[in-house]
């Protein structure tokens, strides 16, 4: 069985093996308006972005041999502020190998990883010119910033004999060859279905000063300028493909191949899909900024699960449209890998996103759903607002995770928005928060996503974490700022590389509130933060008479308290509620700076219950069932439980007198 | 014999119902033993529940999320949990081994058996029935291979071969096949149990040999008994699924309690059935010998 290798959510895979029919949920409530989002600065001739980059490339698949054969060219805009001649690129497929940087982490992850000769994917630069500057193949020098692996060749720098000045261009001209392996994290191939990303030598990105060029990390992603795509593809005719971008021509050839040409604008990464059993499928959404052509490249025995696809990005575009602002480009492709290719799943490029379903998907188990969703924020959160994927994997995955549970509840209800089958629910905030509890303090989601203590930490604090964290920021600066504070961000850094610092400002700025003591604990710390109720009790005030008079309800005065425990380490002010009764509530405010702190109250009426955090806002706490203290038990919930207990206890009984 | 003989299966329910009793008992004995284990449960899951609000996400419909996090509580250990109910199933299993033997001799007499006649059948066969036991789990273990063999085979050919859905329908058609493997397993014992109670055998080989051949030439009539009456059983818990689903409330104990029941009681039901179906085929092809009546005066 491989090792799970793609950083989708973990949780996307936690609920595969629950049958059943069950009703579909109706969406819940529509989402409340927000002001319309800034006039926008988009029109069809004006670029986007800075467009650092131009690559125009052209490869010819070899489908028997999984090869690729390609000439790049690449012009580099110095935007820099000083003369470079130092250029560093990045060869992703070089991972694919027993000794480099990625696959021994990925042993070292998984002790039970074999390594299988059909896993080897490599990409080699036979030639390396510099326009006016000659030949430079033999001064590639391959460098491996980040540990140092010998062995590691999926980054490599060139010094050019002339700097380019700061506002030049320079021109690459490489020519290459491209293995690809089978598909096992994000990259390959499975029978006669290709998926072709991080498939060409690309330049690094100059950042704070210098070149920002990691190695390949089983749990790092990618970093790359905004530019412009010019592909041709050549491969046998009668191949379905879709990529990043827009087709522009289609050429059919004398030996039986066909040349396909892309072209995207303002993009900073270049993916390729290609199937002959792709079952196309189309749609159209419109947008803030007009049609947005919708295209499923679904595979034939998971056509059923198209419209299921349709509806989730229908209304993923729909809300991202209307919250933070309109998807600028014209067409986005969903494609959906084959049984075995699930590798390739759950996976984001610009423009195109890969999806992941099998061919028998309940109704009420909305794996499909999540999937498409959370890979169509990327188009938001890494496609256009383009973090630095290895050192602030959280500020993509992170936000992107959160503003899932929200498109999900708002799409498909709060508590149902991940399980609504045999009367049991889920939803996906809920989901979110019991993964992150599980590692809740090895790492802050400040990390290098390559620096995590393990996958699972990485997967779980990047992701849900965040997720948590933001949906504990609402309860301090309410729902509609914190939409209103990533709508300023989308806009602000849109087309940019946006760091931390200018998130969390952004949050600040919106809310007008100073979060530091929030993001200092919950973003850069790895504090856990856990309140209980320790203890709860009325005494009558008369405790100490001999003969005290019969309680008489209303009448007898009692002496209550109790006593809130801060257990973790992280400080939040907390509101608790206390019940009284007679009918009465208070509700009490807590900074929670001390330890623990006892409310008093001195009332004709007794305690009933007290809790915590009583609108269940504070996300990031570690235990919900400490929140609260009953003066009398309530065994409903142990009765409900035991009797489902009891029942499968009785079934397992007689399943194994089947033996007898 | 005709193919089929739906007497047979018709007949056998009016045995347990007959000497209904017999089920009774063996209800009785499963909810007795299963007690313990939900008794532990309610006193695991009560130490954190009782008095928690966060019980309501359990009572008001059925919040995974909250169960999970209820499980990872210190106070509730899922293994050891499941491992009580394992112990009292097991012993559930012992008791219904033990039992065999009453209740196939209440089915060949067709009598109500006082406690002292029923727990000397069950005695005088449960060591036999025993030896039937050990000689069923060497059955298995080819089973068991061939299990393994075809998980590798569709695994592989999921994995390798050019048409995607190929390892699925390897898999799905192999399990099948399995499965009336076990079947004709199943059948196999059953009939030596009923046999060697018939004829009071002891030589358990020479039962399970000759088991066998009546299994083998009849497979298709026991397999359409066998089958038939196992399709109840499924059709009961689907019917049961659908009722707690649509009609019982999400807060509901003592409707869910009493739905458990009837689907535990319909599948100890279906088994006893079979047993008795099973008894009464047997006779029709080998009736017992007439009792010897007395010399005429």
């Amino acid at each position: 069985m491989q090792p799970r290798l793609r950083a989708v959510p973990p949780k996307v895979f936690a609920l595969v093996s629950v049958l059943a029919a069950a009703a579909l949920v109706a969406a819940a409530a529509p989402a409340p308006e927000l002001p319309p989002p800034a006039a926008s600065t988009f029109t069809p001739d004006t670029p986007l972005s800075e467009r650092v980059v131009a690559y125009q490339i052209e490869a010819r698949l070899d489908t028997e041999k999984k090869t690729l054969e390609a000439t790049e060219t690449l012009t580099y805009r110095n935007r820099t502020g000083r003369p470079l001649d130092l250029f560093a690129f990045h060869l992703y497929l070089n991972a694919f190998q027993p000794q480099s940087t990625f696959m021994r982490e990925v042993r070292q992850g998984s002790p039970d990883f074999e390594w299988k000769e059909k896993y080897r994917g490599s990409i080699e630069v036979t030639r390396l010119e510099v326009v006016g500057q000659g030949d430079l193949t033999g001064k590639m020098e391959f460098i491996q910033p980040d540990d140092g692996n010998p062995d590691d060749r999926t980054v490599f720098q060139v010094r050019l004999p002339r700097p380019v000045p700061h506002g030049g261009e320079v021109q690459f001209k490489i020519a290459f060859r491209a293995q690809l392996p089978e598909v096992l994290a994000r990259t390959g191939y499975k029978r006669d279905f290709f998926m072709v990303g991080q498939w060409f030598p690309k330049v690094g990105v100059w950042w704070r000063g210098a070149w920002n060029c990691h190695q390949f990390h089983r749990n790092t992603e990618f970093f790359a300028d905004f530019g412009t795509y010019d592909v041709k593809v050549t491969l046998p005719q009668g191949t379905v493909v879709g990529a990043t971008g827009v087709e522009v021509g289609r050429q059919p050839n004398p030996d039986g191949t066909q040349t396909l040409a892309f072209r995207a604008e303002d993009v900073h990464d270049f993916v390729w899909t290609a199937d002959p059993s792709f079952r196309v499928v189309e749609d159209s959404f419109t947008g803030g900024l007009g049609p947005v052509k919708i295209r499923l490249l679904m595979q034939p025995g998971h056509l059923a699960q198209a419209p299921r696809y349709l509806q989730a990005l229908q209304g993923t575009l729909r809300l991202y449209d209307r919250w933070f602002g309109p998807y600028p480009y014209t067409q986005i492709t969903v494609v959906d890998p084959p049984h075995g290719g699930f590798g390739a799943g759950g996976m984001e490029y610009p423009m195109l996103i890969t999806a992941s379903t099998t061919w028998w998907m309940p109704a009420g188990l909305l794996l499909p759903e999540i999937v498409v969703e959370h890979e169509f924020g990327h188009q938001y959160w890494y496609g256009m607002v383009a973090t630095n994927e290895f050192e602030d994997a959280w500020l993509d995955e992170g936000i992107n995770a959160y503003v899932e549970t929200k498109v999900m509840a708002a799409l498909y209800g709060e508590e149902t928005s991940v399980l609504n089958l045999w009367g049991m629910t889920a939803g996906d905030a809920r989901l979110s928060r019991l993964q992150y509890r599980a590692v809740p303090d090895t790492d802050p989601m400040t990390r290098s996503a390559y620096e995590f203590m393990s996958g699972g930490a990485y997967g779980t604090v990047t992701y849900a974490k965040t997720a948590t964290v933001l949906r504990t920021l609402e309860s301090l600066i309410g729902e509609e700022t914190l939409r209103r504070a990533l709508q300023t961000y989308f806009q602000r850094y849109r087309f940019t590389h946006p760091t931390e610092e200018d998130f969390l400002r952004t949050v600040e700025e919106v809310s007008g509130q100073n979060l530091g003591w929030f993001f200092d604990q919950a973003v850069r710390g790895t504090h856990v933060l856990d309140y209980q109720v320790r203890t709860l009790r009325s005494d009558r005030a008369d405790w100490h008479e001999e003969n005290p008079p019969e309680e008489k309800k209303g009448e007898t005065l009692f002496r209550s308290f109790v006593v809130v425990h801060r257990k973790g380490d992280f400080i939040f002010p907390v509101e608790v509620e206390v019940k009284f009764d007679n009918g009465e509530t208070v509700r009490e405010h807590w900074d929670g700076r001390d330890r623990w702190v006892r409310f008093r109250y001195e009332k004709k009426a007794r305690v009933v219950s007290a809790e915590i955090d009583p609108d269940h806002k504070v996300w990031l706490d570690t235990n919900l069932f400490n929140n609260s203290r009953t003066r009398e038990s309530h065994r409903r919930a142990t009765r409900k439980l035991a009797q489902y207990w009891l029942f499968l206890t009785q079934f397992l009984a007689q399943w194994l007198a089947w033996l007898a | 014999m005709s193919r089929g003989e739906p007497g047979v299966v018709v007949a056998g329910a009016r045995l347990v119902w007959r000497r209904q009793r017999v089920l009774w008992w063996v209800y009785g004995v499963n909810l007795l033993l299963a007690l313990p284990a939900a008794l532990r449960a309610s006193m695991s899951f009560g130490g954190v529940l009782n008095s928690s609000l966060a019980g309501e996400r359990l009572v008001k419909g059925f919040d995974l999320t909250a169960f999970i996090e209820l499980l990872a509580q210190p106070e509730v250990s899922p293994a050891q949990l499941l491992m009580g109910s394992f112990v009292f199933s097991f012993l559930f299993f012992v008791f219904f081994l033990f039992a065999t033997g009453g209740v196939l001799e209440a089915y060949r007499r067709d009598q109500s058996l006082g406690a002292g006649e029923f727990f000397a059948a069950c005695g005088g066969f449960f060591w036999r029935f025993v030896r039937l036991l050990l000689f069923l789990l060497i059955a298995l273990v080819p089973v068991g291979i061939l299990a393994g063999l075809l998980s590798r085979v569709s695994g592989r050919l999921a994995s390798d071969a050019p048409r995607e859905m190929l390892g699925f329908w390897v898999e799905l058609g192999g399990f099948l096949l399995l499965w009336v493997l076990l079947v004709a397993i199943r059948l196999w014992f059953d009939l030596a149990q009923v046999r060697a109670v018939a004829e009071g055998e002891r030589a358990m080989r020479r039962t399970l040999w000759r088991a066998l051949k009546l299994t083998a030439a009849n497979f298709g009539s026991l397999f359409w008994l066998y089958l038939r009456i196992t399709l109840v059983a499924w059709a009961g818990l689907a019917l049961a699924a659908w009722v707690w689903v649509k009609f019982v409330p999400a807060e509901s104990v003592g409707l869910s309690f009493l739905l458990g029941q009837a689907v535990v009681l319909l599948w100890l039901a279906t088994r006893v059935w079979q047993r008795a179906s099973e008894t009464l085929w047997y006779q029709r092809r080998f009736p017992p010998a007439p009792p010897a009546s007395a010399p005429s005066a």
